[in-house]
């Protein structure tokens, strides 16, 4: 059972990120959305549990909109089309906003 | 629960008195449980304060919606979740203004959280 976390705030600013990492399970999906994109700049998210297989995407637009480089070796770009399949894709939503 | 019927988790993040957030939570979980649907809430970050003893919004004119937290039982809503470091954080005890609230560490709050089918989060 598999969750898909759509992050809209950045962990500058809020807990947001923190909260949902206190949540993840087992090859769960984030998407950076809006000013969530700001959280790849942060070291947070460094500390998500490698063991767990959380997979980390961002909406490309909105990454390139704020300037935000996405490292693929870290994160996958995707789009709103995307996000929708990942709404499929998964069990649930959670979104942190 | 029968197969057709989902569960609602709603996760209270917001302190009570600076936004509507608490307020449109409540409201969700009371309309939920006024249709016998499954709702549990969850309380997590800022939003254990809603749960605080000796709160009085009237003092700064804010209608005190945590009074109607009492009626859940009414409401047939049974599953009240509290995060424990999000309450060690705040250095508050165990001692709320409602009864028969569990407060979980961090692995059983995420385990009940995901357990249920819809996660709003206010």
């Amino acid at each position: 059972m598999k969750t898909l976390h759509i992050v809209r705030q950045s962990a500058f600013n809020t807990n947001d990120l923190a909260q949902c990492m206190q949540v993840l399970g087992n090859d769960d999906v984030i998407a950076f959305i809006d000013d969530g994109c700001y959280n790849l700049q942060h070291s947070l998210i460094n500390n998500i549990d490698r063991d767990k297989n959380i997979k980390l995407t961002a909406i490309e637009q909105h990454a390139s909109a704020r300037a935000i480089n996405i490292n693929k070796d870290v994160c996958t770009k995707i789009t709103m089309n995307d996000l929708v399949s990942l709404t499929f894709e998964n069990d649930r939503v959670i979104t942190w906003q | 629960m029968n197969n057709t019927s989902k569960s609602l988790a709603i996760i209270n993040a917001k302190a009570p008195y600076s936004s509507t957030a608490g307020k449109d939570a409540l409201d969700i979980a009371l309309i939920f449980g006024s249709f016998e649907q499954t709702v549990s809430l969850f309380f997590q970050g800022e939003g254990v304060w809603q749960l605080i003893r000796k709160q009085d919004g009237s003092i700064i004119s804010v209608k005190d919606y945590l009074k109607t937290f009492a009626a859940f039982e009414f409401y047939d809503i049974k599953n009240v979740y509290v995060c424990q470091s999000s309450l060690k954080e705040r250095n508050l005890s165990e001692s709320f203004h409602i009864d028969n609230i569990k407060v979980l560490n961090q692995q059983d709050f995420a385990t009940e959280l995901t357990s249920h089918h819809l996660i709003l989060r206010f």
